[in-house]
């Protein structure tokens, strides 16, 4: 189980991530999908929405080479600290410093445009994501044979199957090599061919980045790939530190929780 | 990547907030850095538009043609206003007000509509409604191919004074950014402005001298006996670009066209720079609560 674990990097190298007593406030006053009557009645009525922390005084950092794993149960604030990372969402409080570039592959695909044709699409991504257009253009080509779309790549992305779409997604967000890559649940998307040949390019790439952050329910890939953890519930970092031991408290308390919630059901009679 | 990229290659986010003259600064500097992706996303714009409907392009041109034939009818055959040439007349004005309608709307829905990609890319989030803004021009140059033919009819009013319609233009243009940056921004948390939006907009086009002419307001008696409201009439930006445009392309109705009131036209431009730097603050301020509002 041990063999692909990377090797364990000295502490002089830099820091990649430095997350210093980071906090999330979400106010719940606007979060919801509101529309100018309702926030005029809140304006005036008395009870201020109460604000919800996604994240508390969560402190890590992450050396260069290394693999960190965020693992918790749904809604402990993993996708929101991946959120921070890529910079998408600044901190309420403390501070996050990231050095080197970021490569974020949360959900794929999110940016495409139905009417543009594939190539058209990955410029336009590549342009979103920042990267010089010289380079996008040179990487089409390797993006286009990886997503395995033929002639495809000059028809309108509303003619694509979900499978190409899918493809294509993961082979835009995969074609450049950050310095620090984060990733989301990637594994999850297309076929059972596509899905091993993605594992594979991922495997490629953890290899390659400088740092890694990682949100995955896979406990295996936790501990066959990454070398450190944290668990993450309701936005507090519970335990840090060595993959299968981080992993052991997770399982633990996933089972007293599912526990619980088998005797509370049990209570009410059901 | 790390050589080539137009983003930043490290970042350090603190809970801060900067000051209104940095976030203009910013502002500034995303849209100056991201020049090629405000360019792709004017392209799929202009694509999207032409590829949408069967007419493609042509429909850009029928369009305020059409329009135009409503109000003729309207106006000369039904009211019986006798305003001569007022095909050109009208014409002079849906044109600019087309553009900047459907700008505004368009960058009313920018942000919100790219609500899975801004949870998942960090960009710099002011290239959209620069780019919804930046793309409405080009409906606005289509309109000028349909602008010539009509003056082709009436060549007693062709003059060189039309050579200042890119001038006035450029002052619409400055002040539509403005607006369209404060809507983008506003109608992430509300999101019924679209809505509202178009009523307001309704209303702003029937109140500004459009299908009439500013001096018949100025003769009416309600504005005899009411100077606030007179003043208030003349402060709207569309007064002054519609009598501008107005001036260049139809002149008045008894006479050809002549020189708009340049001073009017100085002091919007410089009010829409005023109001583009506003908005930008604005916009630079809630920019970061986006990703979690949407």
């Amino acid at each position: 189980m041990a063999i692909a674990t990377p090797p364990p990097v000295s502490a002089s190298s830099p820091l990649a991530i430095d997350a210093t007593d980071l906090g999330v406030r979400y106010s719940l006053r606007f979060t919801k999908k509101t529309t100018l009557r309702q926030s005029l009645g809140q304006m005036f009525s008395r009870d201020a929405a109460e604000p919800f922390w996604a994240l508390r005084n969560v402190s890590f950092d992450l050396v260069r080479g290394e693999s960190l794993a965020v693992i918790g149960p749904n809604g402990a604030g993993k996708s929101t600290l991946l959120q921070v990372l890529a910079g998408i969402i600044l901190p309420s409080e403390g501070s996050v410093e990231v050095s080197g570039h970021v490569s974020s592959l949360l959900t794929l695909g999110a940016g495409f445009d139905q009417e543009l044709s594939g190539r058209e699409n990955i410029l336009l991504a590549g342009a979103f994501m920042g990267l010089d257009d010289g380079l996008v253009r040179q990487l089409v080509p390797s993006i286009v044979e990886y997503a395995d779309l033929g002639q495809f790549i000059d028809a309108p992305l509303k003619t694509y199957s979900s499978g190409m779409r899918a493809r294509l997604g993961f082979a835009i967000a995969t074609s450049v090599d950050p310095d620090i890559l984060l990733l989301d649940e990637v594994l999850a998307t297309g076929d059972a061919e596509f899905r091993e040949k993605s594992k594979a390019r991922v495997i490629e790439l953890v290899k390659a980045a400088k740092g890694i952050v990682l949100v995955t329910h896979d406990m295996v890939w936790v501990e066959e790939y990454c070398n450190r953890a944290i668990l993450l519930e309701k936005g507090r970092v519970i335990v840090e530190g060595n993959p299968s031991e981080v992993v052991r408290t997770h399982m633990e308390h996933s089972a007293e929780r599912k526990a619980e919630r088998a005797a509370r059901l049990g209570s009410a009679g059901l | 990547m790390s050589a080539t990229s137009e983003a930043p290659a490290a970042f350090r986010h603190a809970a801060a907030r900067p000051g209104p003259l940095r976030l203009i600064g910013e502002a500034i500097e995303d849209i100056r850095s991201r020049r090629r992706l405000v360019r792709y996303l004017v392209q799929a714009d202009i694509k999207k538009k032409g590829a949408d409907t069967f007419l493609g392009n042509l429909w850009w041109i029928m369009d305020p043609l059409l329009q135009m034939g409503v109000y003729v009818v309207f106006v000369s055959l039904i009211l019986s206003v006798k305003t001569p040439d007022y095909p050109l007349f009208i014409l002079s004005a849906i044109l600019p007000w087309k553009w900047f309608s459907s700008s505004l709307s368009d960058a009313a829905g920018s942000v919100v509509s790219q609500e899975k990609l801004i949870k998942q890319i960090q960009f710099p989030k002011l290239v959209l409604p620069v780019a919804a803004t930046t793309a409405g021009v080009v409906g606005f140059l289509f309109g000028l191919i349909p602008l010539a033919g009509i003056m082709l009819l009436y060549p007693h009013r062709i003059s060189v004074f039309m050579l200042l319609v890119p001038a006035i233009a450029l002052v619409q243009y400055v002040f539509t950014l403005g607006m369209a940056l404060l809507v983008a921004a506003i109608n992430v948390f509300f999101r019924d402005l679209g809505n509202v939006l178009r009523h307001v907009l309704r209303l702003w086009f029937y109140l500004s001298p459009a299908l009439y002419a500013m001096s018949t307001l100025d003769a009416s008696s309600t504005f005899q006996s009411n100077p606030v409201l007179r003043t208030v009439a003349h402060a709207n930006p569309f007064a002054v670009l519609f009598e501008s445009y107005r001036a260049v392309i139809y002149g008045k109705p008894e006479g050809p066209p002549h020189a708009p009131d340049f001073q009017s036209l100085v002091l919007l431009l410089a009010a829409s720079v005023l109001l583009v730097a506003f908005s930008a603050i604005v916009f630079k301020r809630l920019e970061p609560t986006f990703a979690k509002v949407l």
